[in-house]
């Protein structure tokens, strides 16, 4: 063992890259520094009813760009997670308020169907072969369809059910913290971002999403069913983002069949923010949901701040550039 | 005469590594210079230096008594530096004549490209060479040993006075190993300096006039290449003698025949395969490149499907699909190209170990125990001597040899009991390759089934308890291991082309 | 390395764009307009009623907007920011007043006056909405489209939006006045192009290759009017009758060629004036009206120059 011993000596800053540590201490730090900077310039930007705002925008980007980094870490990529929302969204309208059903009966509606289009696109992907762009591409818009099909074209509102919009805007913190009323919206973005955390670092199902992704050949030639564990995680990632319908529709007190379009680039740009590689096998949860809260600080702040529409738009899209070429720069220096 | 390179005292640091110690290196016109050395000595640090991919921290380079520092690949190319790097650098959908000429392809005017100057200079190369190839051929569809050739024309473009060749004759066979000496020998003629960068001592002696060896990012020695033995080259490149047992065929008598392939056919590339192995037996298999052994291989293991064939395994019939199928009959088959089918790079040993067995791992919910993966892991660390700073080191960071120790590692775990070794010693070292022997004795002691495809008679030779001989997709015999077959026989069968394949027998 | 450049760009952007937020003093009237989209020229038309008003009244305003009026989220969180910043009171166009019902009687509680503009908001909280009659301007639409065909035919409609209430007003506005005042005209089919000029272009395209016979098409926003136009281009149909919505360079000069009728144009100036104006009202304590008329015109090659019409038209 003592060479073992040499080799560790020999690359002392291996350990650190490589176990990640680098870069979420990075995007925290880029973070604390965008709060702290904002803070500095404007005094109405550090008050508890803004940070409220910002978590509750983070959420339902933030649930979508969970889901968008399990597909990201196989090397895939799933443009759908907008309209696959909007579309659990309106399945969550037409149980609870077309049929009358019962809460809890909808929101499983929702993420079942979010889960079941998941498993389409990860059909697509899996047994069809079609490459993961083109098939969510297809499912993007097939999903923004039926939307509108299912929906008759008009919003359904949740008037009728009870405690719905409970679901995002009420606080259960805020009950027992009646200084914190932090939104249940906010609660079950965290939820789910600790479960998939869960999920990919300490199930099977979680390693395989990182082997795919690093290399599916070798894993399918490990005597392993890449086709049946990549369905799986496109059914996961499109069940999360059935939580994120609930929560959008829930926040809004309906399902906007027309919502949906774009929401995809801004989850995959969170996840971009958060360290995880566009090329697969490498990313947390944790990254992405500092990423989504990036964004959310940044354009919060700079509505603040009263800075121009045009050049918030400026500032994010070059937040995004730097924020990958940081990541590049660090991986070239660790080689 | 004067010398082409002279490098000095170079010195170069990556951080937190002292990769090149006062290293020197020089290079005479017409001369072959061999340079040597274990992965990670430092090799290709120092060419890189020279072909201006890294920039030197100490020490002089001079080009033909000019002192230069070539800060980018481009900068050396005009000093008449050129390298053909060992992974190859093709564009796969380009043709390979726009593949040479990338960057500076003759142009008409208002900046429209010369396609017709550029296939015509192509083939002028390709006829200087004796390569017989249409420089329309789109890159990707070439074997790697065609690919290689394409890279060397590639190089000679350049008009290069110093062509720099990392280890050029991996993926050729001897045919084509012959075809590309007859090239340097030529291009030596010319007055050209070749740097050579290859493990095959036997093409040494063939080709190199110098040696110089380095170990551990420092200079050892340099000798003359005719009157060095290999022991002393291979001494001082590992810094201790490294003794090579004789092989022992052992006496299997009625041991059990764990596999049994009969009719195995796909496609044109594997016709009618029959053989059997049993357990506790090394069988190799040799042939030229394209013979079919990895298809074979592949085929048997479910990676492409057959077209018709009959596997038995431990005398029982068994449907084999997918690698799945495989696995579970306790078959494993470790790849000759371990980065693209063997292990997850960006992975750490631990998973790499446990990726064909995460079931053993996981509860009933799918939740992994690390744990358990990693007491199994540094279990198999110790057994197979993998050298590693620890379990959780991603495997792109280790050598080849301990690479190919993680795979091995992986189908011991799976309790697979018939292991196919496709190339087991591709890219690894000197050193380790006697160690990757050891194991694979010792795995057949212990009762394994082991089927080594191999590229390197002397390997073949070394490891076989019979060898299995394929031509054309045919097996055109099964010989006896041991010293009673000589490398004339296998070359015999490996050359039997069936009268009907001739005509079709291209490429 | 990424953190100090990182602060560096987010501030130098911010202070160069917005020098007036290092001076806000607690004693500005700072009045944010938070409207239903941004890009368009409609909306900055609005945005530059609602300056020349602050500037007339020595008050600081913002105007923001999604990207496309499907986001209603992303303008709940712009509303959110808005109220962070201590409003004197607010401009809010909702794109779903349902939606923003929490945030608007946060603002309530807070004594934030809200005006709603445009399309407005479906509550009683606002104390006053500026906007135009589209129900009224369509209908006045579809009176020209009967008066230049001649009373009876087909004719069509290009609308720009399917869920929201101008859309759907515009569309109902047109169907309706012709269903009760035209007999002898029918509507054969409305199509959406969402207000994307090459949407509407290609729907255009379809609407005319299904219905050869066509003797008129009114397109409901500025980017469907000029998709029409474009479509009846590109196939060269002849002695169609296009009526329009709104302005805009390309639409006044398709009015002015000729190749367009006329168009029914809002007064997106007098939108922003007008909500600015009774916020600053609101502010002071005055009585402002519940429901502030806009108003809205017919305009065609007679008098696209006229001074009054001129002065509500945008480029």
């Amino acid at each position: 063992m003592t060479t073992a011993t040499d080799i560790e000596k020999k690359k002392p800053l291996a350990g650190l890259a490589d176990s990640g540590a680098y870069q979420k201490l990075l995007a925290f730090a880029s973070l604390i520094a965008l709060l702290i900077g904002f803070s500095v310039v404007s005094p109405n930007f550090m008050q508890t009813s803004n940070m409220i705002a910002i978590l509750q925008a983070t959420s339902v980007n933030g649930v979508l760009a969970v889901a968008a980094t399990l597909v990201i870490i196989t090397g895939g990529i799933d443009l759908s997670v907008g309209t696959l929302m909007t579309f659990c969204a309106v399945i969550a309208g037409v149980v609870l308020t077309y049929l009358g059903m019962p809460l809890l009966l909808g929101v499983t509606a929702a993420i079942a169907a979010g889960a079941l289009c998941g498993l389409c696109s990860g059909t697509f992907v899996a047994k069809m072969k079609i490459p993961p762009f083109i098939a969510t591409l297809g499912m993007m818009l097939i999903l923004k369809g039926l939307s509108l099909v299912i929906s008759g074209t008009r919003p359904i509102y949740f008037n009728d059910t009870p405690g719905f919009d409970q679901i995002s805007r009420g606080s259960l913190i805020g009950e027992v913290f009646p200084a914190l009323p932090i939104p249940n919206g906010v609660l079950i973005l965290f939820l789910v971002a600790m479960a998939a955390s869960y999920i990919l670092g300490r199930t099977v199902l979680g390693r395989y999403t990182f082997a795919l992704g690093s290399n599916e050949e070798a894993v399918r030639l490990s005597g392993v069913n890449t086709d049946i564990w990549k369905m799986r995680i496109y059914a996961l990632a499109g069940g999360i983002c059935g939580i994120g319908g609930i929560l959008i529709a829930s926040r809004l007190n309906s399902a906007q069949p027309a919502l949906g379009l774009g929401y995809e680039l801004e989850a995959i740009a969170a996840v971009v923010i958060g360290g995880t590689s566009l090329s697969g096998g490498r990313g947390t949860i944790l990254g992405t949901l500092i990423g989504a809260l990036i964004m959310a600080v940044l354009t919060n702040g700079l509505r603040v701040l009263s800075v121009a529409q045009e050049w918030q738009t400026v500032v994010t899209g070059a937040i995004i550039i730097l924020a990958v070429y940081a990541d590049m720069a660090r991986r070239k220096k660790a080689g | 005469m004067s010398k082409l390179v002279d490098m000095t005292g170079i010195e170069k640091y990556f951080p937190g590594v002292h990769a090149l110690k006062a290293v020197q290196f020089d290079l005479v016109p017409g001369e072959v210079h061999a340079l040597m050395g274990e992965n990670g000595a430092g090799k290709s640090t120092l060419m890189k230096i020279l072909s201006g991919i890294y920039q030197r921290d100490g020490g002089t380079l001079k080009i033909e008594g000019q002192e230069v520092s070539p800060t980018t690949p481009r900068e050396a190319q005009n000093l008449g530096i050129g390298i053909i790097h060992q992974e190859l650098s093709l564009m796969n959908d380009l043709t390979v004549a726009q593949n040479i000429f990338i960057g500076r392809e003759p142009r008409k005017r208002f900046g429209r490209l010369d396609e017709a100057a550029l296939n015509a200079q192509t083939a002028e190369i390709f006829t200087s060479m004796n390569l017989n190839l249409d420089p329309k051929t789109l890159a990707g569809s070439l074997t790697i040993a065609k690919q290689q050739m394409v890279e060397i024309a590639k190089a000679l473009s350049h008009r290069s006075k110093v062509l720099v060749m990392d280890e050029p004759t991996a993926a050729l066979n001897d045919a084509e190993i012959a075809e590309l000496f007859v090239i340097i020998r030529r291009l030596k003629s010319e007055g050209v300096g070749i740097v050579y960068i290859s493990h095959k001592m036997d093409e040494l002696k063939q080709i190199a006039d110098r040696v110089t060896v380095m170990r551990d990012g420092e200079y050892v020695g340099t000798v003359n290449a005719a009157d060095s033995p290999v022991s002393k080259i291979i001494a001082m490149m590992v810094g201790r003698e490294v003794k090579e047992e004789p092989l022992q065929v052992p006496d299997l008598g009625a041991a059990e025949v764990a596999l049994q392939v009969s009719g195995l056919t796909r496609n044109k590339e594997i016709h009618d395969v029959s053989f059997s192995v049993q357990k506790g037996e090394i069988l190799g298999f040799a042939g030229l490149m394209g013979a079919g052994r990895t298809e074979v291989a592949r085929a048997i293991f479910g990676a492409d499907p057959k077209d018709s064939g009959n596997i038995r395994v431990h005398g029982k019939t068994v449907s084999i699909r997918s690698p799945k199928d495989a696995v579970k009959a306790g078959i494993g088959y470790l790849s000759e190209d371990r980065k693209h089918f063997g292990l997850a790079t960006g992975m750490n040993v631990r998973d790499n170990i446990a990726l064909a067995s995460m079931d053993l791992f996981a509860s009933k919910g799918g939740v992994l125990s690390d744990g358990e993966m990693a007491s199994t892991a540094q279990q198999y660390i110790q057994q197979l001597g993998i050298r590693t700073p620890s379990d959780r080191q991603e495997v792109r960071l280790l050598s080849g040899g301990n690479q190919q120790k993680v795979v091995i590692a992986k189908w011991l775990l799976r309790d697979c009991d018939i292991l196919i070794f496709d190339e087991p010693t591709r890219g690894i070292d000197v050193g380790a390759k006697s160690e990757i022997y050891k194991l694979l004795e010792d795995l057949a002691e212990q009762g394994k089934t082991i089927i080594v495809i191999s590229s390197e008679l002397p390997e073949i030779m070394r490891l076989s308890h019979r060898i299995a001989v394929m031509c054309e997709g045919r097996l055109t015999g099964i010989l006896p291991g041991g010293k009673d077959t000589t490398q004339e026989d296998i070359m015999h069968l490996a050359t039997q082309r069936a009268a009907a394949m001739q005509v079709t027998g291209t490429v | 390395m990424f953190s100090r450049r990182f602060i560096l760009g987010a501030l130098s952007a911010a202070t160069l764009a917005a020098p007036a937020s290092m001076a806000s003093a607690a004693d500005e009237v700072y009045i944010p307009l938070v409207s239903k989209g941004f890009q368009h020229q409609f909306w900055q038309a609005v945005k530059s009623g609602a300056q020349q008003a602050a500037d007339e009244y020595g008050v600081r305003i913002t105007f923001e907007g999604p990207d496309n009026e499907t986001m209603v989220d992303r303008q709940i969180d712009m509303l959110a920011a808005a109220l962070a910043n201590n409003p004197k009171a607010i401009g809010f166009a909702a794109l779903d007043s349902q939606a923003a019902i929490p945030l608007l009687k946060q603002a309530n509680d807070a004594g934030i006056p809200i005006i709603a503009f445009d399309s407005g908001v479906d509550s009683d909280i606002p104390v006053s909405t500026a906007t135009t009659d589209n129900l009224a301007a369509a209908g006045l639409a579809a009176d020209k489209m009967a008066e230049k065909i001649g009373g009876k035919g087909k004719v069509a409609v290009v609308a720009h939006d399917q869920t929201s209430r101008t859309g759907i007003d515009r569309r109902d506005g047109f169907v309706n006045r012709m269903a009760e005042k035209y007999p002898d005209i029918e509507v054969v089919t409305v199509q959406y192009g969402q207000g994307d000029h090459l949407k509407s272009t290609e729907v255009t395209k379809a609407i005319l290759t299904a219905n050869p016979d066509l003797n008129g098409i009114f397109g409901t926003n500025e980017g469907s009017a000029i998709g029409v136009v474009n479509g009846v281009q590109e196939l060269g149909t002849e002695g169609l009758v296009i009526i329009g919505y709104d302005s805009g360079k390309a639409q006044k000069d398709a009015i002015k060629s000729g190749l367009m009728a006329g168009a029914i144009t809002q007064n997106p100036v007098g939108i922003g004036y007008e909500t600015v104006k009774a916020a600053i009202s609101a502010v002071n304590g005055e009585d402002v009206p519940a429901l502030i008329d806009t108003g809205f015109y017919y305009y065609d090659a007679s008098n696209i120059d006229d001074p009054k019409i001129a002065a509500v038209l945008y480029d």
